[in-house]
């Protein structure tokens, strides 16, 4: 029989039994598929139980008591999508947010997530609006044609690898394009930052926790052995949310220096914003002053140019002079 | 062959099925087969060996759409072939193979009623309400996790409720799952502060205008709007509420980050119909010329990695000439002069003139 028809037929069986079903009945139910005697048999009714758990249907086996004879069951309560039972505006959330990641074509489990999508109308009493108004986003979010998406496979193949904790194989391309590394690293997981997708994971050439660049992933290559078995398990101390919420000048270049710039108004909340979670804020005279300490100075000064007139870096003397320097190079060149 | 798969060789049969034909065959599903003595379910099995013969894609894919198919197609008598298949993120072909496949779905003992009752009429799917597949399955670790992952991105008020009760509909068993993976996915800080986004989730829902405390990036300066908002959405990592300006006449984009302040109006609005909305842009179209960058090597390579930044030309050196489409003059002086003195604007007339000016201006800070 047809793997697939197998399992929905198996769904379907045991969602109708009214009490556990035993191994012995299962086997005489489907006399081709399960009906060989020892292990065999068995492992393969094993391995569609867990197929069918992936599909998020849970199939339990019951010990028995006075009431029930032990077997296989199906539970309807545990089987079915349950009403989220969440006010209009969460479940605005959950449309908008799904719809927008889905729409941009690279996000992790692209896949799974347009099948939550489509759950989420049965999940919820009264979606119209919100359902609505989603698919307005996918539309808004998608990216035009000629837009380079082929970073989504590249999400996808390794967020099954991120799921399965699977090492992978990668052939990376080096900052300035030049040449190509190839290493084994286990991935931890997917951030997003600037509209990019990274990978964290730990690198076994560099022998440390390392970010990749999806983008510059050559070619990629999941350990395809046991693919149930996971290879690693993540180091406990790494917290992705951490790692990727780092700013530019937070990455792990140099020791600590403490560095001040100087902001005149009128400073746009965005501006301040920019400068992250730990920058500590004093005003004088009107002017807003910024103090961070950086591990790269060298991305506090391209985030300080960006920032045009308005800013100034003061301290350290020497980041200072850089930036100097920068703009006088640039200006050397205009005429 | 049986009757189920003779029935599929009539010329009335594919895609278009007679209502009458399909609890005719379960009437009498072993008539015409010569295996009409074999018990039934050997006789099922044996019409899909014949089948199987065409090579499938992971059979678990057809498995999931299906199962949200007939419970969606329960829930909707009637629905147009085209509108189930764009639903169910399939060509019409797919889903005309889904419900043959369907056709065939039964359970132990394959008695006529423990089939689905399903028929296509006229490009339309009805299928009568099944016993077990009335609902679609809980979801699994990774949709849960998914769409965790993208609401946590979003941020808002409710986004706590929201990963919560996204946990609980998964199976048990699996949640320990569902959290490790959501760890594992970081999809970016949340735009907006939590009380503004909160709002607009509401007002967005219940389509009701807000009116705006919006930092006008053009103007470098606080605008009070009344906005209509139909959504939000998402382009090269920012996110932006689509909706109607009431003051300008037209549906605008606003980025998220740049409202201060969102109250939500007792004013109630028709929603944008599907065809105004299928004309609509985050941006309007390319608002004049896109703007050139000249990069140096270690700027291209970065640069090029980024959404959003077109190729114009290779340079000698690995370096290049970039263009961005639908930009302020502002907004590509900051671009270029983040490149770390590794890029320049080169064009058009007024952006070289605006970059020209802000290196000197700033440089003239640092004498």
């Amino acid at each position: 029989m047809q793997k697939d028809q197998r399992l929905l037929d198996l769904a379907a069986f045991l969602l109708k039994a009214a009490e556990p079903v035993s191994w012995r009945e299962i086997q005489e139910q489907f006399p081709e598929d399960y009906g060989g005697k020892g292990e065999a048999a068995i492992r393969k009714f094993e391995r569609d139980k867990a197929d069918l758990l992936e599909l998020g249907i849970p199939v339990r086996y019951a010990a028995g008591d006075e009431d029930l004879p032990a077997g296989y069951l199906i539970e309807r309560d545990e089987f079915y999508l349950p009403d989220l039972k969440l006010p209009p505006e969460d479940l605005a959330l959950l449309y908008l947010a799904g719809s927008a990641a889905l729409a941009s074509g690279t996000f992790p489990y692209a896949r799974d997530l347009a099948h939550a999508l489509n759950k989420l109308s049965f999940a919820a009493r009264a979606p119209g609006a919100s359902e609505a108004a989603a698919l307005a986003t996918r539309q808004l979010s998608a990216p035009e044609e000629g837009d380079p998406v082929d970073v989504g496979a590249r999400v996808e193949e390794l967020s099954r690898a991120v799921a399965h904790r699977k090492r992978v194989h990668v052939v990376y391309l080096g900052a300035e394009r030049r040449h190509t590394t190839e290493r084994d690293v286990d991935p931890y997981g997917l951030f997003q930052r600037g509209g990019a997708w990274f990978l964290a994971g730990f690198c076994h050439l560099r022998q440390a926790i390392r970010t990749f660049h999806l983008k510059r992933i050559v070619s990629l290559a999941m350990n395809p052995s046991a693919p149930r078995t996971p290879d690693f398990a993540p180091r406990k101390d790494f917290s992705l949310a951490d790692f990727a919420t780092r700013e530019i000048w937070e990455y792990d270049v140099h020791g600590a220096v403490r560095c001040r710039i100087r902001l005149d108004p009128p400073v746009p909340a965005e501006v301040i914003a920019s400068f992250g979670p730990r920058a500590k804020l004093a005003e004088d005279g009107g002017a807003t002053f910024v103090e961070v300490d950086a591990t790269n100075e060298e991305g506090l000064l391209r985030h300080v140019l960006a920032l045009g007139d308005r800013a100034e870096l003061l301290q350290p003397k020497g980041l200072r002079e850089k930036a100097r320097a920068v703009l006088a190079g640039l200006e050397r060149g205009l005429a | 062959m049986t009757a189920a798969k003779r029935r599929k060789a009539e010329p009335a049969a594919p895609a278009v099925r007679a209502s009458g034909a399909a609890p005719s065959r379960r009437a009498s599903p072993k008539a015409a087969s010569p295996k009409a003595a074999s018990t039934k379910p050997a006789a099922k099995a044996s019409a899909r060996k014949a089948a199987a013969a065409a090579p499938r894609p992971d059979p678990r894919d057809r498995l999931r759409r299906v199962l949200f198919l007939v419970p969606y197609a329960v829930r909707h008598p009637g629905i147009p072939v085209k509108e189930l298949a764009r639903r169910c993120g399939c060509t019409e072909r797919e889903l005309l193979e889904d419900l043959d496949f369907l056709l065939e779905v039964g359970s132990p003992p394959f008695a006529p009623d423990d089939f689905l009752d399903l028929y296509v009429e006229g490009d339309r799917v009805y299928v009568a309400l099944h016993q077990s597949f009335s609902r679609p399955p809980r979801f699994t670790e990774s949709e849960a996790a998914a769409l965790a992952a993208a609401a946590q991105a979003l941020g808002g008020e409710g986004r706590e409720r929201a990963v919560k009760a996204l946990r609980e509909s998964v199976p048990r068993d699996r949640r320990a799952s569902f959290d490790e993976l959501v760890g594992r996915i970081y999809a970016g800080a949340p735009p907006a502060r939590d009380s503004v986004l909160g709002r607009l989730q509401r007002a967005i829902a219940e389509r009701r205008a807000v009116r705006l405390a919006y930092h006008s990036a053009s103007r470098d300066a606080e605008t009070e709007r009344v906005v209509r908002p139909y959504t939000l959405a998402q382009r090269f990592g920012h996110w932006y509420l689509y909706g109607h300006d009431s003051a300008r006449g037209k549906a605008l984009a606003f980025r998220l980050d740049r409202i201060r302040e969102c109250t939500v109006s007792d004013e109630r609005f028709d929603p944008p119909s599907e065809s105004e909305l299928a004309r609509a842009r985050l941006f309007s179209e390319a608002q004049g010329e896109p703007v050139q960058i000249r990069l140096g090597p270690l700027a291209a390579a970065w640069a090029l990695a980024r959404p959003g930044v077109r190729l114009v030309e290779r340079a000698e050196k690995g370096g290049a000439v970039v263009e961005l489409a639908g930009t302020s003059d502002e907004y590509a002086t900051r671009y270029a002069l983040s490149l770390g003195g590794d890029a320049e604007v080169i064009a058009p007339a007024s952006a070289r003139r605006h970059f020209v000016d802000a290196v000197r201006r700033t440089l003239a800070r640092y004498g």
